[in-house]
């Protein structure tokens, strides 16, 4: 079933018109993108990927692809001022002045659409028919950003990529990000969001990386918006022989919905992933964390650690799925979800899902779901501490297990500031 | 030096044939194939039934014909023609006996083969049998013991002529005839089954057990079980299958019900060793079961233990709907797939009432191309403060072609609920061999060692008659397999 908002043809519209209007080498790629998102439709609650997280709400604003405001970046809520790093703003989608990085190509993406590395890489690994959003995204993104990593370069310092948005009416946003780290080059990324105004603000993000043979990168992406942001966001990794990729995912209060996909594809052995993710949603909020590990090659080790909290009546929802194919002996994958409900109103939906087709591995997986361990309150309590202080402190030992994850000082510091400033303001003691 | 050995094993163990399978030639009355309301009508006059039930079976019917076929299973649905089945069978020779004397030989004969010596039964540590032979009940015994303290335990077509008000009160409480597809198919042409009421504060003085066997070719086998324990009693039903070797598929969509009131206790026990294809995965049983029990009253328990190691594809999830406060839900479950064997399986454990607990431990072993899947739902509504959740899920991978896989739905609407979920996947580890090896014990005892201890928390929740047939089960199909 498809849901005929007037969005739907809109889109269909925007897409007839730059149709007749492309001079780019991607014409296949995005009419077959096109067809797969016309054919598929947003998803709805029939489609097992969606069934927690309706997005039919959330689309049926008036929405425009132009902003027809200018974004004004003045560093947001998750403040990195700390942060030796070379930044990038994508003002509503598209870059501002980009740094120059020695041994880093890094360009608006409408640029360079016809230089090598995207039409090596662009759209490649992303399976069109699973997901509508990454395929209307494809369809029809206009700008982006490029990076590409010279092969043994090692960059000095991290990329910080504000995602900078205002607009003067609802605004449906598809940005578009791509990263190419070469053989045996090193390349640290994070991403942020910066909002201002009032009016609702949707934003289909589709990031791509590929990380080479004995390449590493590490990705960090902070959601620290408000609730007129809502945010679809897909992110497709590769991974060759020897790379190891981390990726460090936090959704804190705001937004009304945010759904992140990570893929991670595994195309050879001996790779090594992290993944990271903490989520403390309040209000109304519905944060939806989808990844899927797909093990396709022998000696590949990957561990995914995600925690949530949540207040009010927010719903979190996890899906994590790993997948071991025939071929991948040897394969070590890990993965746990805790949950921890602070109010009666909260809904967790979680799904920890194996698959698994070789017998030579060592694969696991848990999760929970609780409130306060009484136990350790009772134990708190008994030298002295006061009860909020007591479930501050809790909640807090919970969260920052994932945070102490993150090896980049300034953006640990600002995170945790951001969760302790926030849990003020979400946990009342009663 | 192992290697060899241990391929050569591994091979004769998944070559093994099915062991229990033979033909009985017995002569049968059979259905005309084909399904329609006809169909529902002359199986409806052949038992005898009332108005109501026949209304019932033909509004399942109608829900049956609306309903697609499933597709989120986790292997390729077989096309099933619903029109080639025949839909009802019985020994010709006549449904009524009074004693063991009138039944025919040749079908006493089959129980001896599996091991179930009916006539000996009477003499047995106080096993009641209620033996379905196909579809209609051949003999029940002990009865009468039963009979003594208001236990009722027959046929369901028996319990629909003698205690109406019961069956008509709670057939289709917990399994509604629109549930699945399977479901409304087996409402509308259920033949028979068990039917058991356990009187308040009785406690069953025996375990009752039925040992189920499909025989004649084409007859789909669509038992009904109900089980209802009153206020305070407790009852322990053993179910048992093995079926005759075939080379056509053969579905097997049974219902089971079972309601416990305030303070009742119910035990489920299941192992199931139904013929499972060979080797090439042709022919085998589809075991496509909707089993459900409701804790309605308060302090309740439900529990369900299962063995399957048959079938060509086994696919059902026991749940439990923990309605009654306090009340408490149990799965167990050990389910072997080796050849081109497939199991879907898990439980639902729905948390309504308060203070409500649920235990699920399953343990899945693949061998071979065998493909296992757990997929279970944890479900806790927003009434059900504190309730609580432990969830095992383990596999174990014998040869490099099988799989194992978990989908576990974990839903809360309540923070005081307590959940917790674990699932780990591995092969049988090295350094236990070797350890065992070490000691002096060869490799084969080595992993049938493991193997028993792996699922001995499962085992050792089945009632003590069972778990021999069980363990003996479990040896027989994992012997010589070697991680």
């Amino acid at each position: 079933m498809i849901i005929t908002t007037s969005l739907y043809d809109q889109l269909s519209a925007l897409y007839a018109d730059k149709e007749t209007a492309a001079n780019e080498g991607f014409s296949r790629l995005r009419a077959a993108a096109f067809d797969s998102f016309s054919a598929n439709g947003f998803p709805t609650a029939k489609n097992e990927e969606w069934r927690f997280t309706p997005v039919a709400p959330f689309l049926k604003e008036a929405y425009h692809f132009q902003p027809a405001a200018d974004a004004v970046s003045d560093g947001g809520m998750a403040d990195l001022s700390a942060l030796d790093a070379y930044e990038v703003v994508l003002n509503n989608g598209a870059p501002g002045k980009l740094p120059s990085i020695p041994g880093v190509k890094i360009s608006a993406l409408r640029d360079v659409l016809n230089s090598p590395a995207p039409q090596a890489y662009l759209g490649q690994s992303i399976s069109l028919s699973q997901s509508s959003f990454a395929a209307l995204n494809t369809a029809l993104f206009s700008d982006g950003l490029l990076i590409e990593v010279e092969k043994n370069t090692v960059v000095d310092k991290p990329v910080l990529i504000t995602h900078a948005y205002n607009a003067a009416w609802p605004f449906f946003a598809q940005p578009r990000l791509l990263v190419v780290a070469h053989r045996s080059s090193k390349l640290e990324f994070i991403e942020r969001y910066v909002v201002d105004g009032q009016q609702a603000l949707f934003v289909n993000s589709v990031t791509e990386c590929f990380v080479a043979e004995n390449a590493r990168v590490d990705q960090y992406n902070l959601q620290v918006t408000p609730p007129n942001f809502h945010l679809v966001n897909f992110t497709q990794v590769s991974q060759r022989a020897d790379s190891l990729y981390n990726n460090h995912t936090y959704t804190l209060p705001g937004a009304s919905l945010v759904r992140n996909n990570l893929h991670l594809d595994l195309q050879a052995s001996n790779t090594e992933s992290h993944l990271y993710g903490l989520y403390l949603a309040g209000g109304r909020q519905l944060v939806d964390n989808h990844t899927l590990v797909n093990h396709a090659n022998p000696h590949c080790f990957s561990n995914e650690l995600y925690k949530g909290v949540l207040a009010d009546a927010a719903r979190a929802v996890f899906n994590g799925k790993i997948m071991v194919q025939l071929d991948a002996q040897k394969t070590n994958a890990f993965q746990q979800n805790n949950n921890m409900l602070l109010s009666d109103k909260a809904v967790v939906d979680s799904k920890p899902q194996l698959e698994i087709f070789a017998d030579d591995v060592k694969c696991s997986h848990g999760s929970t779901l609780g409130s306060f361990d009484e136990s350790s309150l009772f134990y708190l309590k008994a030298r002295g501490i006061g009860e909020s202080s007591a479930r501050n402190m809790l909640v807090k030992a919970f969260a920052f297990d994932v945070t102490r994850q993150m090896p980049l000082a300034a953006v640990r510091d600002c995170v945790e500031a951001l969760i302790t400033e926030k849990m003020e303001s979400l946990y009342e003691p009663a | 030096m192992e290697n060899n050995n241990s391929n050569e094993i591994l091979d004769d163990y998944i070559d093994k044939e099915y062991e229990f399978g033979f033909v009985t030639d017995i002569e049968m009355e059979v259905a005309p194939k084909g399904l329609s309301e006809e169909t529902i009508h002359y199986i409806s006059a052949k038992k005898e039934e009332p108005e109501w039930l026949k209304e019932w079976r033909l509004k399942a019917y109608q829900s049956f014909l609306k309903q697609p076929e499933p597709h989120w299973q986790n292997f390729e649905l077989p096309n099933v023609d619903f029109q080639a089945i025949s839909y009802y069978a019985a020994p010709k020779s006549g449904a009524k006996y009074k004693s063991l004397d009138e039944v025919d030989p040749a079908l006493l004969e089959t129980f001896e083969k599996l091991g179930i010596p009916l006539s000996e039964q009477k003499l047995l540590a106080g096993v009641a049998v209620d033996a379905v032979f196909d579809s209609v009940s051949v003999a029940t015994t002990f009865k009468e013991t039963l009979k003594e303290q208001g236990i009722i335990f027959c046929s369901i077509s028996e319990a629909v002529k003698e205690h109406p008000e019961l069956v008509k009160k709670y057939l289709g409480s917990v399994v509604p005839y629109s549930d699945n597809l399977y479901a409304s198919l087996n409402a509308a042409v259920f033949s028979d089954g068990s039917f058991v009421y356990i009187p308040k504060g009785v406690r069953c003085p025996m375990e009752l057990s039925t040992y189920f066997r499909i025989n004649t070719q084409n007859t789909g086998q669509f038992e009904r079980t109900l089980i209802i324990a009153d206020e305070g009693s407790y009852v322990s039903y053993l179910e048992g299958c093995t079926a005759p070797k075939r080379d056509e598929n053969q579905l097997h969509a049974a219902v089971v019900e079972l309601i416990a009131l305030e303070n009742a206790e119910i035990k489920y026990s299941t192992v199931q060793n139904w013929y499972p294809g060979d080797k090439d995965g042709k022919g085998g049983i589809y075991n496509f079961v909707t089993k459900r029990g409701v804790c309605k009253g308060a302090n309740a328990k439900i529990s369900w233990t299962q063995v399957e190691t048959g079938s060509a594809i086994t696919w059902k999830y026991p749940s439990v709907i923990l309605q009654g406060d306090n009340s408490s839900g149990e799965f167990y479950s050990v389910a072997v797939t080796r050849n081109k064997q497939v199991a879907d399986t898990g439980t639902k454990m729905f948390h309504i009432g308060k203070n409500t607990r649920s235990r699920i431990i399953s343990k899945g072993i693949s061998a071979g191309e065998g493909q296992n899947t757990y997929r279970g739902l944890v479900q806790v509504g927003t009434r059900a403060e504190n309730a609580r959740n432990f969830t095992q899920c383990d596999s174990l991978l014998i040869g490099d072609r099988c799989g194992a896989h978990t989908f576990p739905y974990i839903e809360s609407k309540n923070n005081t609920a307590m959940i917790e979920h674990e699932a780990t996947t591995s092969k049988i580890g090295e350094d236990q061999l070797f350890y065992l090896n070490q000691r002096g014990i060869e490799t084969e005892k080595a992993v049938a060692l493991i193997v028993n201890g792996y699922a001995r928390e499962v085992l050792n929740q089945l009632p003590m008659e069972f778990a021999v047939e069980a363990q003996k089960l479990l040896s027989i199909s994992l012997e010589g397999s070697v991680g």
